[in-house]
């Protein structure tokens, strides 16, 4: 595989995690003052902002609308310093439309959009460093500024990666393994009932192996679930401490 | 009570703050918010900023990137910068092609990188009409609440500061451009410009530092950019109402005192980044 050996043979990846390791996360939620809701998250060196704005007015047409639900306005860009290449197009082309498509698509099933008739959620999110899995920083940055925000979810949505190099399911694949050619999952899990949100594979995989796959990337998940988890409360924790009379 | 006296009068509120000399945050008539500073934060980026003047939080990133110079200037490189005002900054801005006002400050950048002499152009020229550097600095609102232009400037200043270009030389055989990765310097810079900002209220009040509240309300903006040997780099007022030579004079020395302000909080920063390398 290109002369990278993407798994030693004493089990330990290009930066010295395991096969089911994950990368160091740290979340900070409340992080800008005009937002409704914000959060900061760094994934290992993917670091990305979240910023929901709403439940309010649609914006623009009133046919977009729906009258039985909200709207989820998802927008994903990413900064111009934020790959090793300058980004001529920080959002609008096309990678970037499917990934904010992808993203709308995944907190549709999350948020009880029914609450809000005729109303409209803005989520933002911004990739300021890019190093691998972008979808999964990102879904885990919204969950948190939606939290912050105050909206009401069925659970909290984590996403991982995870890939498949010699017969082992890698979870939370960085960069350099992500581009080393190898197969890559991304996976949106609502942790608690264990609905998938989102899932998608665009790489040849030997169905056999899809189960173990999957199977890893729900557990990368679940252990993501518990680190948003912590950063939710300790900012309560926080906030309470701080208006306590 | 205050919070919906607030809401239907906000022009009556600020005036009931300023009677007394000083303004809803708590602040007096002449003082800025605190300005915190951090460099480096990007590790893809060849140099970079981020600036917090009390709630607005600005971010940039420098990509330098190897170019043909211009035909007009055969001997000099040159710099690039950028104001993105994304809509997720202030849900004043909408989602599209950047509006007027990112595209004022984008300009207002341009010229004062023009203006203040901030990098001599003639050291990012690599060979006469063949290679040279272009800076591209991507300056990005995060979280806007008045007074943009101010923090750009700062964190253009931080992030040059703060870029390390990689040396590149022209092989004479091949007569390809080759870096060094391992050895980077960093830029000279030159001058140390610093904005200040100013609202006008009421035609008369002059307040420093003003947010984005105060901003819509005011009757004019001014902002004065200085260098460090107090040479003015730009002074820019869009319209509104008019100001007397007195008053300008004294936001100029205002200006002075700031620049002094923030080049310590510059000074401190690089030099703590550098002893933690």
């Amino acid at each position: 595989m290109a002369g990278l050996e993407l798994l030693s043979d004493q089990g330990y990846r290009l930066d010295g995690r395991k096969a089911t390791e994950l990368r160091k996360v740290q979340a900070r939620t409340s992080v800008f003052a005009q937002a409704d809701g914000s959060a900061y998250l760094e994934q290992g060196n993917t670091k990305a902002l979240a910023v929901v704005y709403g439940p309010h007015e649609t914006r623009g047409s009133r046919s977009k609308s729906l009258h039985d639900r909200a709207v989820i306005n998802c927008q994903f860009s990413m900064a111009t310093f934020s790959t090793a290449e300058r980004k001529r197009r920080p959002h609008g082309d096309r990678k970037s439309s499917e990934m904010s498509l992808h993203l709308k698509q995944t907190f549709e099933a999350a948020v009880l959009t029914e609450l809000y008739p005729r109303s409209q959620i803005d989520i933002y999110v911004k990739i300021l460093q890019a190093d691998g899995g972008n979808y999964s920083a990102c879904v885990n940055a919204a969950t948190l500024a939606l939290v912050d925000a105050g909206i009401p979810m069925r659970d909290y949505v984590c996403a991982c990666t995870a890939g498949f190099v010699e017969d082992t399911p890698l979870a939370d694949l960085c960069h350099a393994e992500e581009s080393g050619g190898g197969t890559s999952l991304a996976l949106a899990l609502l942790p608690r009932s264990g609905n998938i949100a989102l899932l998608q594979m665009d790489a040849r995989l030997h169905q056999d192996h899809l189960d173990a796959l999957i199977e890893a990337a729900m557990t990368a998940c679940k252990g993501l679930s518990k680190v948003l988890d912590d950063v939710v409360r300790q900012h309560l924790e926080e906030v309470s401490v701080l208006t306590r009379d | 009570m205050a919070a919906g006296f607030k809401t239907a009068e906000p022009l009556e509120y600020h005036r009931s703050f300023l009677k007394e000399n000083c303004r809803p945050d708590g602040r007096e008539l002449g003082e800025f918010r605190p300005t915190t500073l951090n460099t480096s934060s990007i590790s893809t980026a060849d140099g970079s900023a981020l600036v917090k003047i009390g709630n607005t939080t600005v971010i940039c990133g420098i990509k330098a990137e190897l170019t043909v110079p211009p035909s007009d200037a055969p001997n000099r490189g040159y710099i690039v910068p950028n104001v993105d005002l994304p809509p997720l900054c202030s849900s004043k801005f909408r989602p599209g092609p950047p509006g007027e006002q990112a595209q004022a400050a984008s300009q207002f950048i341009a010229d004062v990188i023009e203006s203040s002499d901030l990098i001599n152009m003639e050291e990012l020229c690599i060979e006469k009409s063949k290679l040279c550097w272009v800076l591209y600095c991507d300056i990005m609102c995060l979280d806007y609440d008045g007074n943009l232009l101010d923090a750009c400037i700062i964190v253009l200043l931080a992030a040059l500061k703060n870029a390390q270009l990689p040396e590149v030389t022209i092989n004479k055989e091949t007569d390809l451009a080759e870096a060094d990765i391992q050895k980077k310097k960093p830029l000279k810079i030159h001058r140390h410009p610093v904005g200040s900002s100013f609202a006008v209220f009421d035609d008369s009040v002059i307040l420093v530092d003003p947010t984005a509240e105060e901003e819509s309300l005011s009757t004019a903006l001014l902002t004065v950019v200085t260098d460090e040997e107090d040479r003015l780099c730009a002074v820019h007022k869009p319209g509104g109402t008019s100001l007397s030579g007195e008053k300008l004079q004294h936001c100029i020395n205002r200006a002075i005192t700031r620049n002094k302000e923030i080049r310590k909080l510059v000074d401190k920063v690089t030099e703590s980044t550098k002893t933690a390398k």
